[in-house]
Formats: C-alpha cells, sequence, structure tokens
C-alpha cells in the first residue's frame, strides 16, 4: 500500500519478483558466476542508499524478501516468476525453498507462477501437470534464453513450445510471461527478436501474452506486435529501473508504450531483487513525463493511469477483486508489522 | 599521425550494428597493442553474454578496417570477458566466416543481421536528418516529395549538414531513388502513409538510442567507469 501525497491508497502488485540462490554453493560452473555478476552490474543503477554487498545479492532469505517487498516496498502482493537456469546451477537459480515458505505463510500476498521448458518435450509436460496440482497456477514463467544442452535457447514458434501453450490451455494457465532475453541461438539471427511472440499471440488468443522488460532492447519490433495483437502485455521490469539515472528515457519508454498499447496492457515489475521496489514506486508514483514528450504523443500519464499500472491492470489478469483483497489484507499481521518495527537491514 | 593514432582513426570507423555507434565513443576498445606491423585490438562489451553474432561483426569490422593501413601485415582481434571470447578471437583473427567458428551452433552467415541493421540504422539517421528539417521550417509534404537534387541545395549550417553525411552515407547502401526520403526500399511514400512511416522511424531511433544508454550503463557498472563520460546528446522528441 502507497499512501500518496494527497492520501489516496495505492493498491500495489509487483508482477515481477524473484527468490533466486546463486551462493557459491549452489553454482555448478564459471557460467553461473557470470550470470550473476551480470544481474549485479545491472543493480548498480539502484541509488546508491540502495546497493547490496555482493555476497547478500547472491543469495538472500525469505525475511529480507519480505521486508523488501511487502514491508518496506509498499507491495500488497507480488508474483514469483522463477527460473531454472539448470546448466548453471545445481539445484537451479529460483530458490524454491524460499517461496514456498512465503507462500506457505501468506497465501494471500504472494502468487507462484511455474515454470517449464517446451525442449524437455514429454517430460516437461508431465513435470507441468505435477507443478500446476501443487501450485494451481494462473501464470507461467518461460525464459527462452536459458540453456538445455547444446541448445542456447528456445522460441514460442517452436513445435514443443505449441504443445506447452496448448497444455497450459487445458490447466488453466492463462498468463504467459516471456522473458525476450539474449537469447544466442540460432546465433545468425537477430536473438532479441520478438516475431515468435506475436507467432504464439495469434495462435492462441485466449492466452495473455506478457512481454516481460517490454521487448527491450527491441522496444520498437514490440510495440509493433503488441499494437496488433491486443492478448500482448508489455511488462515493466528493468524499463522502469532507469527512472532514477536516466529519467527523460523512462519518460520516452512509457509515454511510447502508452501510445502504443495504451493504459490498460502495461504492467508494473521490480524485477527484485535486482532491484528494490520501495524506490522506484517511490519516483514512479511522482514522476511526470515532460511537457515536450506528453505534447509528441498525446498521451496521458495522471494518478488513475499510474493505479492501472501499479495494480488493476495485472488484478484483470490473475482475477485479483482489490477491493476483496483490501479488506482481507486488513487482518494480515504483515500489515501491522509495518507500522511498528524498524525494518531496514 | 603516429602508428595508435592512425589505428584509432580506423576504429572509428567501426560501429555497434545494434546501436549505430562507434565503437571508440562506446568505450568499448579497451586497449591497442602495435609491434611494428602487427596491431592487437583489445575490446570489451557491456555484459558476458552479449549477443555473440553483433561481438562477431564488430571484431570483423575491426580486423577488415584495421588492415586498410598499408603498413599492417597481422590483425589480432581480442574480445575479453565474454561466453564466446574463444571462438570470436579465433575465428576473427584467423579470417574465419561465422559459421565456421561456431560450427553447429550458427546455421549460417551474418548477413541477414547485417542488413536488418544496416536498415535501422538508415531509418534512425533519415529520423534525424527528416526532424532537423522539420524544425528549419520545412513541411513534412515538401519532405516527402524532396528529391536527391533539391535536398543537396537546401543550406545547412554544421548540424544539419553532418546529419545529411550520416544518412546519406547509409542511404547509399540501399536501392537509389531520387527522392530523398524514401523507404528503404527506394520507393516514394504516399501522403497517407507518411505520418505512420514518420512514427516508425521514431520508434527505431528512440530504441537505439534507449538501448544506447543502456549498454552506456551497463559497461560502466562492469568496469568502473565514470558516469557519463561521454553522454551522448539525449534526442529531444
Amino acid at each position: 500500500m502507497y499512501r500518496t501525497k494527497d492520501g489516496e491508497e495505492l493498491f500495489i502488485i509487483d508482477g515481477h519478483i524473484a527468490a533466486w540462490d546463486a551462493s557459491k554453493e549452489n553454482r555448478l560452473n564459471d557460467y553461473g558466476l557470470q550470470f550473476i555478476d551480470c544481474f549485479y552490474d545491472y543493480h548498480q543503477i539502484s541509488p546508491e542508499d540502495y546497493i547490496w554487498p555482493r555476497d547478500k545479492f547472491y543469495k538472500y532469505d525469505a525475511n529480507t524478501l519480505v521486508n523488501d517487498v511487502i514491508l518496506n516496498g509498499y507491495a500488497d502482493m507480488a508474483i514469483f516468476q522463477p527460473v531454472y537456469l539448470n546448466e548453471f546451477y545445481k539445484n537451479g537459480f529460483a530458490n524454491f525453498d524460499v517461496s514456498d515458505e512465503l507462500l506457505k505463510k501468506y497465501p494471500d500476498r504472494f502468487i507462484f507462477n511455474i515454470t517449464t521448458d517446451p525442449r524437455l518435450e514429454e517430460r516437461g509436460l508431465e513435470e507441468m501437470e505435477a507443478m500446476a496440482k501443487k501450485y494451481n497456477p494462473k501464470g507461467l514463467k518461460l525464459y527462452t534464453a536459458d540453456w538445455y544442452k547444446d541448445s542456447k535457447g528456445y522460441k514460442l514458434s517452436d513445435p514443443w513450445s505449441k504443445r506447452y501453450l496448448e497444455k497450459c490451455k487445458e490447466l488453466g494457465i492463462k498468463n504467459i510471461h516471456i522473458h525476450k532475453g539474449p537469447t544466442v541461438r540460432p546465433l545468425n539471427r537477430d536473438a532479441f527478436d520478438v516475431a515468435d511472440v506475436d507467432d504464439a499471440a495469434s495462435f492462441f488468443p485466449e492466452l495473455n501474452f506478457i512481454v516481460e522488460h517490454v521487448g527491450l532492447p527491441r522496444l520498437e519490433d514490440f510495440c509493433w506486435i503488441a499494437k496488433q495483437d491486443k492478448n500482448i502485455y508489455g511488462g515493466l521490469s528493468v524499463a522502469i529501473a532507469f527512472i532514477h539515472q536516466r529519467p527523460r528515457y523512462f519518460a520516452e519508454i512509457i509515454s511510447e508504450l502508452l501510445y502504443w498499447l495504451g493504459e490498460d496492457r502495461i504492467t508494473f515489475g521490480s524485477d527484485y531483487a535486482i532491484w528494490d521496489p520501495k524506490w522506484i514506486i517511490e519516483k514512479f508514483v511522482d514522476f511526470e513525463i515532460p511537457a515536450d514528450i506528453l505534447k509528441e504523443t498525446g498521451v496521458t500519464f495522471d494518478m488513475n493511469v499510474k493505479r492501472k499500472i501499479l495494480a488493476d491492470n495485472i488484478a484483470k489478469l490473475y482475477d485479483i477483486d482489490i477491493d476483496a483483497k483490501r479488506e482481507k489484507l486488513k487482518h494480515c499481521n504483515l500489515t501491522s508489522k509495518a507500522v511498528t518495527t524498524p525494518l531496514r537491514v | 599521425m603516429n602508428k595508435e593514432q592512425q589505428v584509432y582513426e580506423m576504429l572509428n570507423k567501426v560501429y555497434d550494428p545494434e546501436l549505430d555507434q562507434p565503437l571508440t565513443d562506446l568505450d568499448f576498445i579497451d586497449r591497442t597493442v602495435i609491434t611494428n606491423d602487427e596491431v592487437e585490438v583489445v575490446f570489451r562489451l557491456p555484459t558476458y553474454w552479449c549477443s555473440p553474432n553483433f561481438a562477431f561483426i564488430m571484431a570483423e569490422d575491426i580486423r577488415k578496417y584495421v588492415s586498410e593501413l598499408n603498413w599492417v601485415k597481422k590483425v589480432k582481434v581480442r574480445l575479453i570477458d565474454h561466453c564466446a571470447s574463444d571462438e570470436i578471437n579465433q575465428g576473427v583473427t584467423n579470417g574465419r566466416k561465422f559459421s565456421d567458428s561456431f560450427g553447429n551452433e550458427a546455421g549460417g552467415n551474418l548477413e541477414e543481421v547485417r542488413k536488418t541493421f544496416e536498415i535501422k540504422a538508415f531509418y534512425g539517421r533519415q529520423e534525424k536528418l527528416i526532424k532537423h528539417l522539420l524544425e528549419l521550417g520545412f513541411s513534412k509534404e515538401t519532405i516527402r516529395t524532396l528529391t536527391m537534387e533539391e535536398l543537396n541545395k537546401v543550406e545547412l549550417l554544421e548540424e544539419g549538414l553532418d546529419l545529411k553525411r550520416r544518412y546519406l552515407e547509409k542511404k547509399m547502401k540501399l536501392p537509389e531513388s531520387l527522392y530523398a526520403f524514401p523507404t528503404p526500399e527506394g520507393e516514394l511514400l504516399t501522403q497517407e502513409e507518411f505520418d505512420a512511416y514518420l512514427l516508425n522511424l521514431k520508434r527505431t531511433r528512440l530504441s537505439m538510442e534507449f538501448n544506447g544508454q543502456y549498454c552506456r550503463g551497463l559497461l560502466e557498472a562492469r568496469y568502473q567507469l565514470p558516469s557519463n563520460k561521454k553522454s551522448v546528446k539525449v534526442q529531444s522528441l
């Protein structure tokens, strides 16, 4: 819950958080170290007060996450978006122990999206079914840049990907979060190309495709496909972190997104623990698009739009009734704790 | 000019295909080592995971341009701190093609990628020049139908001349057109198409500029460089 200067209480859903374990003990090889160190470089664009020591960044526990995301970070609810990276980490990158612990303790606060990999073929479909039984998920996270044996990535247009999406339909998983990252294969093509999302979104109009990081670094291609397929959404994680060091660029991005996608298809995500949601939300709520940019695109970026981005849009995707949830969360022990405990660790 | 300056002069011509900015401006050149007629160019990228295909293109271009110096007999290219350093360094230094350097993983060469990004660079540069002309008071309609001959008669100051030179450098490589601002295929746009086309140009230019900021930020973090050392001029929209 974030209280604005005018006293309005904004309900907040952080659509993209992670619990990870990139500790030395869990790393399989140098790739595991390089992967988390790259995240740590991204982390450096945070305001100075929010920079973690490297060791804390490698692995953090459930309490740290609750403090940063819910108690300090203003989020009323948050969605886990786990990834495997099994070629880099012994037990995978996602720290399922932490997310399981939090889901059990605070079932009204946390949502868990399952993850899979279409290159697992039949086995993966079975695993998906088992996970669906355990978590009853409405969303699935796909990390198309993950390595698997000799393969360095996959596309949503691959035949097995389609079978997996078919399975999602069957299991009632309607929100597909895709990270379009640096897939390095096939190497000769533009690895960031988002055309496969276009393909999948047209093929599965009943599913929603939330492209995390709004397709960066292919913002222009992303805007283009999102304009055409109304079941494509832009997840603001990563892009929103530029609000601190490169505010003008953030202004340009958000104004383009509002122009091409409209205010109903943009969702907030902090990408915790790369960035702490607290400062992002504070800056986002206060943010104004400079007049010259507003004039160019003619978009509106007021509190109503911000409220949609911070909660309403993703609430619709996950069938969350915000008013009912607000009521229910009044009795959650985490809320009262927020008032009494000094929280920065 | 001493040898090192000559090498850097050539490196100014090597561009990151995705950002359409020279490696020298981006701080991607770590150092050069010159021993008689041999040159070693050491370069670095913002992350360990940057796309190997772009890295390969940059490495190839480093080799190509530095080899143009008549005293240079051998060019060794060394990309450091990257997941595909070995393949790229050995491949490019020995003049091998991309597909030979990566074996099964490559499945083809990089011509298509090069072409895609040549066109994006064309869009980006075209947009900047058009915007400049709009600011000078030209109407959209005049710009749409302007011929090359007319463009060359437009009196421009230093900034405009620079934008024009950069734009024509890319235009030259595409199918010839009598018109100054055609599509990459060389076709004149209709009045109805022109607004949407301009929005598309802007989106492409914006994306490239944003990625440029992104890459600079990451490189600064990775190598602890002073922030905004060479910050690019932020284009107002």
